[in-house]
């Protein structure tokens, strides 16, 4: 008999996902599907407002990475405005590569903290009651605190230059709206009562480098299997050192050898490289490189891809970390799936280290804000989002008026991966298995989980967004069910 | 209300003003602002977070608002709300025990703590509040009024 198992919704993710698992009459599983079932609108209704609120309206999109969204959409409407990034002022530049930075700090501190310490401080089989962040505000309380405040952190610096910590508005069309002023900067450079100092923050972020690195010397043989699978991977990487870079540079895609596929393309060349696939039984796409084929050209993006595509890292403290980091795995290309953790809080020492250089730039705090171009018909725009590569495209009639709207966010370019690490939990712990437990499911979710993916960007959702295992048999009978909202 | 040390007093209006309904706490965080009577804190928040409990570690007091899809005498509920520690799936959105919870945990401080219920009526895309929804509104502002500055209440 045939059977499928239903995992409804999936946890400690952002959105309203689903996976089924279909196994056949011996109990061996057939083939498994991630779905994405929210509804898929901005693209849509996007069109028909003015340019200049893109910015503005498009990071609804999500309540996590609204940043990303609102600086992808800026550059892009940068361009319709005749301004390249080179064009804007120093000032507005690092004032957007400020913002850019510390929204990445609180993104990949949410991440770990709240979502992922979890899994790696309670193990797979812990009771689900424990784990979630409150088991690791018991037991690890100076953890969870420092975990809050590296978020708080980031979001304070997005407060003071956005307005508010989710959906302000910094980025105007050429430049930006304000500056940091002498006393914000010192502010967060020194600390006070409700905040760490700068210097702190870039110490806890690395203690945490260190807590992986350490977690990973006495879990090696879990982090280094778990879900993985050879990929190619993709990125920005900067144009001229082919470093790290997360704000703006050229799309760099590697195989799964490290052979180049794309190499110092520039960002507004993705329609020349990228085609996206559909399948019935989800709505988020499949982004796929167009010169290799649906079945071969998909890549992984975010924290994992972007070690693996950049040369180096441009601050000290986390190019140490990297290099450890590449020490351990000692190959040329890194697939492990678990090492995404690894490499987001590398990720975090770095946006913190380029935080203090910026806000000790006095650039940060200067007055020339804005710059104006002639309106072009078309814009694109391209970021390294926490998650991975963010592009948005849009094009605008003669009224300013936007007619088209094209956005690639980084879940969906991780939709195939994601759907490969489900498939490899599948096949390896719940195949053949006579009876299912709660911790061998959590183990779909934990691999979904290492991608931070963000469903409510990928699928451009209105509305509320609980995530949810399903077995079903060969006749489509649900036999195990998990549904939380 | 505006005890002995109003400042350590802090309100934390909930909800999404672009949800009809939804918007019943910030409506009622921008309402009693304008009064200019109550003289604590005001914050707004779409969900409450889990740093929201390093901000409640900061008061002795702390009132959660926010809107309720159940019908409710008045219009609205004013209750003491403890501590407990409820999780919901959601991952990052907390409800107001669970705040308390996690101040408690890491701060080891635990504020007085209210919630107040206002009940709403619709919940789609749409800004403004429904009739029924705007006067249970008033009458829980009458009634927190009269909490904040006994017999200065607007009737």
């Amino acid at each position: 008999m045939q059977r499928k198992i239903v995992i409804e919704p999936v946890t400690r993710v952002e959105g309203h996902g689903k996976v089924t698992i279909h196994l056949d009459a011996e109990g061996k599983v057939r083939e498994s599907f991630f779905h994405i079932v929210e509804f898929r609108g901005f693209e849509r209704f996007i069109q028909g407002h003015p340019y200049w609120e893109v910015p503005t309206l498009v990071q609804r999109l999500c309540g996590i990475c609204p940043v990303s969204h609102h600086l992808a959409a800026s550059k892009a409407v940068d361009m319709l405005s005749g301004l390249r990034p080179e064009d804007l002022s120093p000032t507005a530049s690092k004032v957007r590569r400020l913002l850019h930075y510390s929204q990445t700090l609180q993104s990949h501190a949410l991440h770990f903290f709240y979502l992922a310490a979890p899994d790696l401080l309670f193990g797979l089989d812990a009771p689900p009651e424990k784990r979630n962040v409150v088991g690791v505000a018991l037991e690890h309380k100076d953890l969870a605190r420092k975990g809050i405040l590296l978020r708080k952190f980031g979001q304070e610096v997005i407060r003071i230059l956005a307005g508010k910590r989710i959906h302000g508005v910094c980025a105007v069309p050429g430049g930006v709206y304000k500056a940091m002023t002498d006393a914000e900067t010192r502010r967060l450079l020194t600390g006070d009562s409700q905040l760490p100092s700068m210097d702190t923050v870039i110490d806890w972020a690395q203690e945490t480098v260190d807590f992986i690195r350490d977690y990973h010397t006495r879990h090696a043989a879990w982090l280094d299997t778990f879900a993985s699978y050879p990929s190619g991977h993709l990125s920005l990487v900067s144009a001229d050192t082919g470093a790290l870079e997360l704000y703006h540079g050229r799309l760099r895609a590697i195989d799964a050898d490290g052979n180049l596929r794309l190499d110092n393309v520039p960002d507004t060349d993705y329609r020349k490289h990228f085609l996206e696939a559909v399948q019935s039984w989800t709505f988020l796409k499949f982004p796929y490189l167009k010169d290799f084929g649906p079945e071969n050209g998909w890549s992984r993006v975010g924290p994992l891809a972007r070690l693996n595509t950049c040369t180096h890292l441009t601050t000290p403290l986390a190019e140490a970390a990297r290099q450890a980091y590449v020490g351990f795995h000692g190959q040329q290309v890194n697939h492990h799936t678990m090492h995404y953790h690894w490499a987001r809080l590398i990720e975090m020492l770095h946006c913190a280290e380029v935080m203090r250089d910026l806000l000790s730039d006095p650039d940060i705090t200067g007055n020339d804000l804005l710059r104006e171009g002639s309106r072009q018909p078309e814009g694109i725009g391209v970021v390294e989002a926490p998650r991975g590569t963010l592009i948005h495209h849009y094009q605008a009639d003669e009224k300013g008026q936007v007619t088209q709207c094209n956005l690639i966010v980084s879940t969906t370019h991780n939709n195939e991966p994601m759907n490969r690490a489900v498939q490899w939990v599948a096949e390896r712990v719940l195949s053949g298995k006579k009876e299912l437990t709660e911790g061998m499911l959590n183990q779909v979710e934990v691999a979904i989980r290492a991608y931070d993916p963000c469903l409510s960007c990928a699928t451009h959702a209105v509305g509320q967004m609980p995530l949810a295992v399903k077995l079903l048999d060969h006749q489509g009978n649900v036999l195990d069910e998990r549904i939380k909202s | 209300m505006n005890g002995s040390n109003p400042e350590r007093t802090l309100l934390l209006a909930i909800g999404n003003s672009g949800r009809k309904d939804d918007g019943l706490g910030w409506a009622f965080g921008e309402a009693l602002e304008r009064t200019g009577l109550f003289r604590g804190t005001v914050r707004y928040r779409y969900q409450l977070q889990v740093e929201d409990a390093a901000l409640v570690s900061t008061f002795d007091h702390v009132i959660f608002v926010d809107a309720c899809r159940e019908p409710l005498a008045n219009g609205f509920e004013w209750r003491p709300q403890p501590p407990a520690p409820v999780f919901h799936f959601t991952t990052h959105a907390l409800p107001p025990g669970a705040v308390l919870f996690l101040c408690q945990s890491l701060y080891e401080h635990l504020p007085k703590a209210h919630c107040l219920l206002v009940e709403g009526r619709a919940w789609e895309l749409a800004t403004g509040l429904t009739p029924p929804a705007r006067e249970h509104l008033d009458r829980a502002l009458r009634f927190f009024l009269a909490l904040v500055q006994p017999g200065q209440a607007t009737s």
